[in-house]
């Protein structure tokens, strides 16, 4: 029982990251059905901005109260890489808004590969240590063992994807990226701003992003230059599971995700959890072809 | 709006047939003679190239030619190299042999692959690719019988009676065949009534349902079809390395061929084949750069991706009808010059 | 029609040029300079292990640099040429071509198996010596090539060790962890083997992790289920050292035991205090070799790095090749491959080294690490 409680706890923390970055990805699919591939490198930046913080807070960081340091290592690395991401879209991606569906895909591919490189020119390809902004203490009840930073990832995350969710069904702002998520043409013609809105959706998505990042550093304590690459691929997973497009799909997925491969590792094999996680995805993908929470999309003849 | 115009005139020896068959001749005759006079890192440079134009002219068909967006490609590729490294080191079966094997047991992957993949809608499809292309990956990690991740060592040499294929130069020539025989048969593909059948599945399934035509068959024959070259190919790297082993058949190996066919022109055989040839050299440019500047390599290769994306969104040699779409909406042009002259490029008989 | 047939072969002529104008601007393969002898490097320069194969190429510069110092070799200066080799078959074979033709004498080199393979086919064919500081895959050196050797020890006889550890300890129950890469699976299943000599002592769980997940306490908590007396992991120091922190933090009973691919200062500053509960396999570090003391003080000053697990073997690879050289006074493949075959207990900063008959590294002396204080230091 131990033991599954401690697979339960593991693949939530997994699974939180996962939901993160998937938002991420559901939303601009969702606006502009765009993969965006460079999205996992967004993560690897948020953690590496969070990391810069903290090493120019020097000292100082360890004079602040956790009540100053914690929400401050969030909130600059989320408005940096979301403004970065708000960049790139208006570079990389409206140029191609009314080309071929995969040329955007190619960009965003070049764009990946760019973030990696100049991370990796940058720290010389060396793994950075991310200093622990909380307390290092573990509680343990019977065999399973919880630290204060997973107590911390799991209710972060949640209450950001909650905030999320509000300000897409309950805003203006929300309603109208929805609106152009339905139909951009029409959405235009009624007055809403598409460009802006477009740029907000990836401000927010990039947001998601780094706030994953930075607790993903604080967890397992290293980052280096190419840890976004394999955690997008997942996330872009967890995210066609839940349904892509779809936000509550998104964190679903994500969290599912999280869970299914623990349990694969921790149940059945560490070498084949990839391929569990997969089969599972191609056979939900079978019975239901837009996902767990998809949207059923009516073709209009 | 950025673009290069599109509406250049299309250059005369580019026209007639006879013209297009005297260019291909000189071509192909530069592409026998010339090898004779380079060293092997240029030789092994064109045979990297004409493998990977093989793989490219293959996704071409999935992706260009019936809309399908395969990420997973590198699969087929692995399936190819591995069945004739096996057999070859195991039964010392001939190289000549495990070409027809590895293309027929590619096609056959490419069904069990698809077959999935038939509901789905174009970005779903995409995920259930991915993740066969790193089934089969972590597959062959795991298991036993292709050697682990250790892989496959010790492949022997093609022999064809007496002769030996050795040098790299002997090596080229056999890449070179494999890969012109893709190549005609990708063209002829494209043209044949599978061909039209695909275009009309990637255009709008749902009309050409209507229509009669069967879309679960030629889905899947897409797949095998597209498979087969991937198949060949992989063969040829058991030869030509030697040695095979997972880390060839990667997530990046399947996207690196993606950006091949886009890049070059979706649905565009010579777009496809320039695709190859920059995506190939460009990161071999640079190789002079001391060590700690080597990842700038990269850098211009991701640099040139975004660039020639944003301002050649249709590839760099696209298919003529891929060009007419990217600017169908150009509606000044209605009654001009250049659509009399298109138009008339359209009855000689010009292929799209 | 006359014109268009001018038109098509000035194009085609234009198309052939264009093509092949690329290549000379491209490879810039150059002759050595009369008076300079040229070394070759190949390894990951670029990509997810980059840091390994930049940490290599720095050895191997070093080992050059330390010639120069003394006037190089055969009165020549070296100079070094380092390809990226990205651990992808395809490019390696590439970058070998570019080795070759840019007439270096010697390679040492690459990082992960699946280059060194390939590379090796073409080395030999160019009768070019090439001696490997990291690749542990046994049938590199069973391929019948005369001309390749290898600094770092094999798989097989760290496994044989790595049980005989196990059995001081009197162990019964072994964890074995690997990560599906060439090393550490050749590691894990030799060790396997080697246990299987052991009576008493049962292999309980046998799996691989995915490198570069980070995320390990799935396996860690099932292996914590199991109880065993010593977990083994053979993975890279990447994943070891977060690995060694997790072990700990989740309370897995029993002790930790990590392969040599560990024994780097990132495995220190990954693990954290957790490093100080591990034990590490492996050769001895150059600070712990009475003739290799100069080595790390010296890379860490011109690098500002701490040196890596390979960089020891490296540097006697590229050493031991410039060696060779000046004692025979001769660059031919055939005559350098002769002499390091009858070398005997060359002084190398990874100790002694003497090749086998089929350029194996023999009896490589392994030991056991722990750390103490942030610090390497010997457990036995």
């Amino acid at each position: 029982m131990d033991t599954f409680l401690q697979q339960v706890i593991n693949g939530l923390t997994l699974g939180s990251f996962y939901a993160l970055v998937a938002l991420g990805y559901t939303m601009v699919y969702g606006i502009i059905r765009l993969i965006n591939f460079a999205h996992g490198d967004l993560f690897m930046v948020g953690a590496f901005a969070g990391l810069s913080l903290l090493s120019s807070l020097g000292g100082l960081a360890g004079k602040m109260s956790p009540f100053v340091i914690i929400p401050l290592v969030f909130i600059v690395p989320m408005a940096t890489v979301g403004l970065m991401g708000a960049v790139i879209e208006r570079l990389a991606y409206r140029p191609l808004r009314r080309a071929p569906r995969l040329s955007p895909l190619i960009t965003a591919i070049g764009v990946s590969l760019a973030l990696e490189i100049a991370v990796e020119l940058l720290t010389k390809a060396q793994y950075q240590l991310f200093p622990s902004v909380l307390p290092s203490t573990v509680w343990s009840i019977g065999n399973v063992v919880i630290s204060a930073a997973q107590v911390l990832i799991v209710p972060v995350t949640l209450a950001l994807m909650a905030a999320l969710y509000l300000f897409v069904q309950r805003t203006m702002l929300g309603k109208a990226m929805r609106a152009i998520a339905i139909d951009q043409d029409t959405a235009q013609m009624m007055g809403i701003n598409v460009d802006s809105l477009i740029s907000l959706t990836f401000f927010v998505g990039g947001a998601l992003a780094a706030a994953a990042g930075v607790m993903f550093g604080t967890y397992y304590g290293s980052i280096n230059f190419d840890m976004g690459f394999l955690l997008g691929l997942k996330a872009f997973t967890a995210a066609v599971l839940g349904g892509i497009g779809n936000i509550p799909g998104a964190m679903l997925g994500g969290y599912l995700l999280g869970l299914l491969e623990t349990f694969a590792a921790g149940y059945i094999s560490g070498e084949w959890k990839d391929v569990f996680a997969f089969l599972i995805l191609i056979g939900v993908l079978t019975l239901r072809p837009t996902g767990i929470l998809g949207e059923h999309v009516v073709e209009k003849i | 709006m950025l673009s290069l115009p599109s509406r250049l005139p299309r250059p005369a020896w580019l026209t007639t047939p006879l013209s297009r068959f005297v260019v291909a001749a000189i071509v192909l005759a530069a592409l026998v003679v010339v090898p004779f006079g380079l060293n092997n890192y240029y030789i092994t440079l064109l045979t990297n190239i004409s493998v990977y134009a093989m793989l490219g002219l293959g996704l071409n068909i999935v992706v260009g030619y019936a809309g399908l967006l395969d990420l997973g490609y590198a699969a087929f590729f692995a399936i190819g190299a591995y069945v004739a490294a096996y057999l070859m080191t195991t039964y010392n079966w001939s190289f000549w042999l495990m070409l027809p094997l590895g293309a027929a047991l590619a096609a056959v992957f490419g069904i069990i692959i698809g077959a999935p993949t038939l509901r789905l809608r174009s970005d779903y499809l995409a995920i259930v690719t991915l993740g066969f292309g790193e089934i089969t990956r972590i597959s062959a990690t795991n298991f036993s019988f292709t050697g682990g991740p250790n892989g496959i060592p010790s492949i022997p040499e093609p022999t064809l009676g007496n002769f030996t294929f050795q040098t790299p130069l002997q090596y080229y020539f056999l890449a070179l065949a494999l890969a012109l025989v893709t190549l005609f048969c990708v063209a002829r593909l494209g043209n044949s009534r599978i061909g039209r059948a695909w275009a009309y599945i990637r255009e709008d399934e749902l009309a050409a349902q209507a229509m009669g035509i069967n879309t679960t068959r030629i889905k899947l024959l897409a797949y095998a079809l597209g498979a087969v070259w991937a198949g060949l190919a992989g063969c040829f790297l058991a030869v030509q390395l030697t040695a095979i082993d997972p880390t060839s058949f990667t997530f990046n190996t399947s996207v690196q061929i993606l950006i091949i066919v886009v890049l070059g022109g979706l649905g565009s055989i010579p777009g496809v084949i320039l695709g190859a040839v920059v995506v190939i050299v460009t990161p071999e440019l640079l190789r002079f750069l001391p060590p700690d500047q080597q990842p700038l390599r990269l850098l211009l290769f991701a640099l040139a991706l975004i660039l020639l994306m944003i301002f050649r969104p249709e590839g760099l040699w696209p298919s003529r009808q891929r060009r007419r779409e990217m600017h169908s909406y150009d509606v000044s042009l209605v009654g001009t010059a250049e659509a009399a002259a298109e138009a008339e490029l359209v009855q000689e008989g010009a292929e799209p | 029609m006359k014109a268009t047939i001018r038109h098509s072969l000035v194009a085609a002529l234009g198309i052939v040029a264009l093509t092949f104008a690329v290549a000379p601007v491209a490879a810039h393969a150059t002759v050595p300079k009369a008076g300079t002898i040229k070394l070759g490097y190949f390894g990951p320069l670029t990509g997810s292990n980059a840091v390994e194969g930049i940490d290599m190429e720095n050895a191997a510069k070093l080992a050059i640099d330390n010639w120069n110092k003394k006037g190089g070799v055969l009165g020549d200066q070296i100079t070094l040429d380092a390809q990226d080799s990205p651990c992808v078959a395809a490019v390696a074979v590439q970058a070998a071509q570019k080795l070759v033709t840019d007439g270096v004498v010697g390679v040492v080199g690459p990082y992960c198996s699946s280059d060194a393979i390939p590379a090796s086919v073409i080395y030999h064919r160019a009768g070019i010596p090439f001696i490997t500081g990291a690749s542990t895959n046994p049938k590199l050196t069973e391929q019948g090539f005369d001309d390749v050797f290898r600094t770092v020890g094999r798989d097989d006889e760290q496994g044989v060790f790595a049980a005989s550890i196990m059995a001081g300890w009197h162990a019964k129950r072994i964890a074995i962890v690997h990560d599906n890469t060439t090393y550490a699976h050749g590691l894990a299943t030799q060790t396997q083997v080697a246990l299987a000599k052991h009576p008493g002592m049962k292999v309980v769980f046998f799996d691989a992790i995915v490198p570069g997940s980070r995320d390990f306490t799935a396996i860690l908590t099932r292996i914590r289920s199991v109880k065993p007396d010593v977990t083994y992991f053979t993975g890279y120091v990447a994943d070891g050292g977060l690995f060694v922190k997790q072990f700990v933090s989740l309370g897995v009973p029993g002790r930790i035991m990590a392969g040599d691919a560990n024994n780097g200062a990132e495995f220190i500053s990954l693990a954290g205090k957790a490093s100080e509960k591990a034990f590490i396999t492996g050769a001895l570090l150059p600070q712990m070799v009475p003739s290799a003391a100069g080595f790390v003080k010296q890379f860490t000053a011109k690098y500002h790095l701490a040196p890596g697990p390979y960089s020891g073997y490296t540097y006697d690879a590229m050493d031991i090749l410039l060696y060779a050289i000046q004692k025979t006074g001769s660059t031919n493949g055939a005559t350098l491959v002769r002499f390091l075959k009858g070398l005997k207990n060359y002084p190398g900063v990874t100790g002694p080294i003497t090749f086998t008959s089929t350029g194996d590294r023999k009896q490589i002396q392994y030991t056991l690490l722990t750390v103490r204080h942030g610090q390497f230091v010997r457990a036995m």
